[in-house]
């Protein structure tokens, strides 16, 4: 799962990066709004946590502009806790709202709620034949019982599991597992995927020739 | 509701009162007049007939017709008339009522005339009488229905009341003497001769009208009242119905919803102009809510981001067992959020002692010219990372006033001038005296404020850029410097053009 942050405290931001990449997200940052929405229209994030008070562009105005492009879920954090605040961006195209100061635990949950929603699943736990997710607690049982999984292959299984039934290619792993501060070889996304198959079965994951990876 | 407190009511009062009053009087006075007339009136006749009875005595009088002198205003129409001798009088038929036994003889025997017959007629509602009496009392005629109850003062009691009786005098010139019992009015009238006429009648019908009278101008008095008290109950509640909207909006607005306004609709009166004075201070007490509402939450939002830096911080740092090199991040962030929250705290005291007039000043004379210097020279690294030059241009004045505060004032500016400069840009600081007043200006060479912001400038969490742009700027630095400079009786004014720069004065009473 890959997510923007754009805000301009710097001890936030990098606070925020911080805890998200230890979370297993790949994590881009941005300090100002011109910044945030030139990565947000770029790449297809699968959440952008998006702060209101902003130097330039201030958090508003970069939503108004990607929503003409992108339905990236984005989750707006606020220091106003006014409802015409939290009404105006739930208006302007916000799918959240945290107000600051937040407990890390719930601007957590609500970006897995978020992107749960964005792939149209309801609930936290994702089971596929004898595999079963939980991606609130990001553990991979298999037959009941928990599989030791490394933090990148978790979030393979998780971004395959949630777009189940699609073929995901390549590109799209690449920029939904890696931030742009990854400079990893395009092998290393075969290795996750024989390692995930070692711990999982090897039909778990199919390989479409030509075109990418699909849980089915 | 208590009704005699409303305003209404009092009024309504009052002028049901007043017009009580004003219809009584009219109504007392038109019974009155009406009395007069109909007594008037009666008298009137009672005095016909004295006049008619007294010829008719004259005539009949045993000592010819001389003997009687004619009453003043007597019209002679009987004396040319064909009278029977007095001698045959007596003989003819006597139809006064005669009590032999108590009353002596009357001297003559007296006729009612067949011209005054009429006059005394029983089936006349006001049941006319007479009663004639000689000289020594003795009864010479009287009618037959003559009231029996009536007691009244015999001849000469009126005279005899009066100590000089005057039996010379003419009694034509004085009026009839109206005597007045119950229902029955009489008029006595002493003949020169020493006759007396009593004239009398009951007044019951003419009582009986003046009831009729005051009844119907009672009705049509209590009629007129009913009527003005509606008329003015409507016009007292047309013209306080502005008062109603005018307590239903302070209600509203006591309760909170300071939008409210009182509808002006329709009132040009004082009221309405009253309604339009409380509405602008209504919403001048809106907006200065408004300001301080905007206020509280500006703190508030300022005081979050650092405590949810404080927070994602210490949350990350927590989550795991680290190194200590990130501990010490994690450290040190935090104070820089402490720090920033320290600033910001002290500003907002600073502003609500200055709002309070509680900012204790001090009074020293010191050179503002020197401690222009010497903030330049503080914030010159700031200026040396930014790569902008500071001239200074001072001459050396002393004034009165808090020289931290002062030193504050010179220093929050000269940040701005740096902070908002382009780079390799200027800051020129300029003191001299002009008539009296220490001139201090500021200025720079940056983007310069856009017009429609300059208001703005000087107003709480105002910034330029509309976000934080570092832990020192709080935007409160200019409202601060503003409430430093007014506190010492000083102006501060901000003059810009966009894309050339900015300079900020400030002018202070000098002490030469």
């Amino acid at each position: 799962m890959r997510i923007l942050i754009v805000e301009d405290e710097p001890d936030l931001l990098a606070g925020l990066a911080q805890a998200l990449r230890e979370e297993g997200y790949a994590v881009d940052t941005a300090d100002n709004g011109e910044d945030g929405l030139f990565n947000a229209e770029g790449t297809d994030y699968d959440a952008i946590v998006l702060d209101v008070m902003l130097p330039g562009l201030d958090g508003w105005e970069v939503l108004k502009r990607l929503r003409k492009t992108k339905k990236t879920p984005v989750l707006m954090l606020t220091a106003r806790d006014q409802a015409r605040d939290r009404v105006k961006g739930l208006d302007t195209g916000a799918d959240d709202y945290v107000v600051k100061p937040f407990d890390l635990s719930e601007l957590f949950a609500r970006l897995r709620a978020l992107i749960r929603r964005s792939a149209n699943q309801t609930t936290s736990l994702l089971e596929i034949g004898n595999v079963s997710i939980d991606t609130a607690a990001r553990n991979v049982f298999l037959k009941r019982k928990p599989v030791e999984i490394t933090a990148r292959e978790y979030a393979l299984v998780a971004f395959l599991a949630l777009h189940r039934g699609e073929v995901v290619t390549r590109t799209q792993l690449y920029e939904h597992l890696f931030d742009e501060n990854d400079s990893s070889l395009s092998n290393l996304l075969d290795v996750h995927v024989s390692n995930i198959r070692k711990k999982l079965g090897a039909e778990f994951i199919v390989t479409r020739r030509g075109h990418g990876y699909c849980i089915e | 509701m208590k009704i005699f407190k409303s305003i209404k009511w009092r009024l309504q009062l009052w002028y049901g009162l007043i017009l009580v009053l004003v219809l009584s009087g009219f109504g007392f006075t038109a019974y009155e007049l009406e009395k007069n007339r109909q007594f008037r009136r009666l008298n009137d006749e009672l005095h016909q007939r004295v006049v008619v009875l007294s010829a008719a005595l004259r005539r009949q009088s045993p000592r010819g017709p001389n003997a009687v002198r004619p009453l003043s205003g007597q019209p002679p129409r009987h004396q040319n008339r064909e009278e029977p001798p007095p001698e045959e009088l007596l003989d003819g038929p006597f139809p006064a009522r005669n009590s032999p036994g108590q009353m002596p003889r009357p001297p003559f025997h007296f006729s009612l005339p067949p011209e005054a017959a009429h006059l005394f007629e029983a089936t006349d509602p006001n049941g006319y009488y007479y009663s004639i009496r000689s000289r020594d009392g003795r009864e010479i005629a009287e009618s037959i229905d003559l009231p029996g109850l009536l007691k009244l003062p015999r001849r000469g009691d009126a005279q005899t009341a009066d100590p000089s009786p005057k039996p010379l005098s003419p009694p034509d010139t004085s009026p009839p003497r109206v005597q007045v019992s119950g229902n029955l009015r009489e008029i006595c009238e002493l003949l020169p001769s020493g006759e007396e006429i009593r004239v009398g009648c009951s007044a019951a019908p003419e009582l009986r009208e003046l009831r009729r009278t005051a009844l119907s101008l009672g009705a049509v008095g209590g009629l007129i009242l009913l009527v003005g008290l509606a008329v003015g109950g409507w016009l007292v509640s047309r013209s306080l119905r502005p008062l109603s909207g005018i307590s239903a909006a302070a209600v509203r607005i006591a309760a909170g919803d300071l939008s409210q306004r009182i509808p002006l609709a329709g009132t040009e009166s004082e009221l309405g102009q009253l309604a339009t004075v409380l509405n602008a201070t209504f919403a001048r007490l809106e907006r200065a809510f408004a300001q301080q509402r905007q206020f509280a939450a500006d703190a508030a939002h300022e005081l979050r981001t650092p405590v949810a830096v404080i927070l994602t911080q210490t949350q990350t740092s927590l989550a795991r067992e680290r190194e200590a090199a990130s501990y010490r991040q994690t450290v040190e962030a935090c104070q820089r959020a402490a720090q920033r929250m320290r600033t910001l705290i002290e500003s907002l005291l600073a502003l609500a002692r200055f709002d309070a007039g509680q900012e204790v000043l001090k009074r020293l004379r010191f050179d503002l010219a020197k401690t222009v210097g010497d903030c330049a020279g503080l914030v010159q690294p700031l200026a040396d990372e930014r790569g902008v030059k500071i001239s200074v241009e001072v001459e050396s004045l002393e004034i009165a006033g808090d020289p931290e505060r002062l030193a504050q004032v010179v220093t929050n500016l000269l940040t701005n001038a740096i902070q908002y400069n382009r780079t390799e840009g200027e800051v020129r600081v300029s003191l001299k005296l002009e008539n009296g007043v220490a001139v201090l200006a500021v200025a720079d060479t940056g983007q310069g404020i856009a017009a429609q912001d300059l208001p703005r400038v000087f107003g709480r969490f105002y910034r330029a850029d509309s976000s934080r742009t570092g832990a020192g700027n709080t935007g409160l630095g200019l409202a601060i410097t503003k409430a430093i400079v007014e506190a010492h009786g000083g102006t501060i004014e901000v003059a810009s053009a966009e894309a050339a720069g900015t300079t900020f004065t400030v002018q202070l009473p000098a002490t030469v």
